[in-house]
């Protein structure tokens, strides 16, 4: 019967029983079994994690003794930043406080990372351009940074919605003030996202310049009772780059 | 986050276009994914070309039958590599095996790849080499002649009995192969094609436009390695072969060329919201590679070659030089194909309101240098396996050269 089989199968089925037999005996007698056992590599895994060195103090122990600081920050805009985002892990700060002192940063090239103007963070979000915003100045010169507030108004709406003031800047708006269409109030300057600046809200807005027979030669024209009814103008139109629609 | 990459990053920005997502800025997918399915394409492709002569016996492109198989295992045995380096961590590979996820197209790489080496590559070489091996055994000196005892399973047997049965099983194996190299390339071809939130890759006919785009490349390979290889060797071309070959290449790119022309026709006509961006990632982006690169070079011009070399009587050196030089073309264009699809398909923003670049490494492990290194590495390793395992006997070359 096994001279029958031929040869090269023999050979070939041997080389095979030694390659599956050898993967067996690897995987059950020689490789440890943590490597399969799911849980048992969570369990190694936990006591991994728990055998690391503990370096975050967290907010809360921040706030036992610098209570001061903590008050001020809670009511301000970074509220729901860590201490430790800013100033580093304080585990060992913790332990002993006078010898070990956490990392303050002072250097201007610290806040950027978060506000420096980013066309993918939400829009209201503070964000300025750090080659022209007062170069060369450490940020906390002006702001406080457990309290920030800018302290002066923004002057121009561009410090904050650069990528809107650069479209707007080659578009047939280019010459209209942002304040033409958008009442900001100053509250809107400190707190950009609670208190909002307004939109127009009728199309006769933008009638007063696109109506036929308004006094404004070089805008287009149209029909404002057949053209778009029941819509508002800027939910069709883009009005920083109007013309794309 | 280190500040250096960060700063790497930072310098990205300006080149971003339109609204992209914190997270869409950097690539992931570098260079080594695009050389990881040029690589398992060119295997697919050499392999086909091979069962041409066993599975449909056209006798023509014997001469390349054991080249293509060659070609196949030594860009086979570098296929995971580019894999290995982008993820890093290449001592737990083996864990995709000890753990299997069968839920997981990704996972399932190490069994395709262990069933397509082992199972019919592997296998169908030894059966169509084992005749070889054991005459070289006897003819050769020490230690060839224990490599080659020890290659042929300390076999013996030359009977015709014996001989026989190797070409049954060397033909049984490659029907089975033949699918078995669909489930290779068609899978990387899946896996892209899998990516529902990606517009540019979600399609059904991605793995069926992956294999037609192996089998061109593996066809074109297999027709510029020859060309070369045997001028090396002392032999003649043999153009009944090369002609053969290269008509099996023309259909090949039409076939292709249809299928992403279809791809593309459909994505056009439904115009899904995607359109937009995806036209513009065109235009912008990827201008030259697809446009220029895969179809102007890497398709139209070498089928018009092809077309002009088949209706007009060249003679039999202008011929070669125009096989070659479509062959090189079609090369290219193929390796812009997997640039276009996977560097592409992370270039625009999943809110389809912006555009991101890729900046190339050179030196890291994710760069220019090692992905080249990954692209020469078959050639070497084809080198030393073609010293080993002749694809021509002595009187093949001899005959060519006298006819």
């Amino acid at each position: 019967m096994f001279e029958r089989i031929p040869e090269q199968i023999r050979r070939l089925a041997i080389v095979f029983v030694i390659v599956i037999g050898g993967t067996v005996v690897l995987r059950y007698f020689v490789l440890p079994p943590s490597l399969f056992e799911t849980r048992l590599h969570r369990e190694s895994t936990i006591q991994r994690e728990v055998a690391k060195q503990v370096k975050f103090a967290g907010t809360t122990v921040c706030g036992g003794c610098h209570e001061d600081t903590a008050t001020v920050k809670r009511k301000g805009f970074h509220k729901n930043l860590s201490c430790e985002s800013c100033h580093g892990p304080a585990a060992m700060h913790t332990e002993d406080p006078m010898t070990v002192k956490p990392f303050a940063p002072r250097k201007r090239k610290f806040c950027p990372l978060c506000h420096e103007y980013d066309p993918s963070r939400p829009t209201g979000f503070p964000q300025i351009n750090v080659t022209i915003h007062n170069p060369l100045k450490p940020c906390i010169t002006c702001h406080n940074p457990h309290h920030p507030e800018p302290p002066t108004v923004p002057r121009e709406c561009s410090a904050c919605h650069a990528g809107i003031a650069r479209t707007k800047a080659v578009s047939h708006h280019a010459l209209i003030a942002c304040t033409t269409c958008h009442r900001a109030s100053r509250k809107h300057k400190v707190s950009p996202r609670r208190v909002k600046p307004t939109k127009p809200d009728t199309r006769e807005f933008c009638g007063k310049c696109h109506r036929e027979g308004s006094k404004r030669k070089d805008a287009p024209k149209i029909d404002l009772s057949t053209h778009g009814e029941r819509y508002l103008c800027w939910e069709c139109h883009y009005p920083h780059m109007p013309g794309v629609a | 986050m280190s500040p250096e990459s960060f700063h790497t990053l930072y310098k990205l920005l300006g080149s971003v276009s339109g609204f992209i997502y914190p997270n869409e800025l950097e690539i992931r997918w570098s260079i080594l994914i695009v050389v990881y399915p040029y690589v398992t394409g060119l295997v697919a492709g050499a392999f086909i070309l091979a069962s041409l002569v066993k599975v449909f016996n056209v006798k023509d492109v014997q001469p390349v039958y054991r080249l293509s198989l060659l070609t196949a295992l030594a860009f086979l045995l570098v296929a995971p590599l580019p894999l290995q380096a982008h993820l890093g961590r290449p001592e737990r590979a083996y864990e995709i095996f000890l753990t299997p996820n069968l839920s997981s197209a990704m996972a399932m790489f190490g069994f395709v790849y262990a069933w397509y080496l082992m199972g019919v590559l592997l296998l169908e070489m030894w059966f169509e080499y084992r005749r070889d091996l054991v005459v070289w055994s006897r003819e050769e000196k020490f230690p060839m002649s224990w490599i080659y005892w020890i290659l042929s399973l300390f076999s013996r047997d030359v009977s015709e009995r014996a001989v026989k049965f190797d070409m049954k099983a060397v033909r049984t194996i490659t029907i089975i192969g033949i699918p078995s190299a669909f489930l290779l390339h068609g899978y990387v071809g899946f896996i892209f094609g899998s990516v529902k939130a990606n517009p540019w890759w979600s399609s059904v006919l991605m793995p069926i436009v992956f294999l037609m785009s192996a089998i061109v490349s593996g066809i074109a390979l297999v027709i510029v390695l020859y060309m070369v290889l045997i001028p090396l060797k002392g032999g003649k071309i043999d153009m009944k072969c090369l002609d053969t070959l290269t008509s099996y290449l023309f259909y090949a790119v039409i076939v292709d060329f249809s299928l992403e022309a279809l791809d593309f026709i459909h994505r056009l006509y439904e115009s899904e919201e995607s359109i937009q961006i995806l036209g513009v990632l065109i235009a912008d982006k990827l201008m030259i590679s697809l446009v220029v690169i895969q179809i102007l070079l890497g398709m139209l011009i070498p089928a018009g070659i092809l077309v002009a070399v088949k209706s007009m009587k060249f003679d039999p050196e202008l011929r070669k030089l125009l096989y070659f030089v479509s062959a090189i073309l079609i090369q290219i264009g193929i390796f812009s194909t997997r640039w276009n699809v996977v560097i592409g398909g992370q270039l625009f923003s999943k809110s389809f309101r912006g555009l991101t670049t890729y900046k190339m490494e050179m030196m890291g492990v994710e760069g220019l240098l090692v992905a080249l290194v990954f692209l020469i590495l078959p050639f070497i390793i084809l080198g030393v396996l073609v010293k080993i395992f002749p694809p021509w006997k002595a009187s093949e070359l001899g005959e060519a050269k006298t006819s």
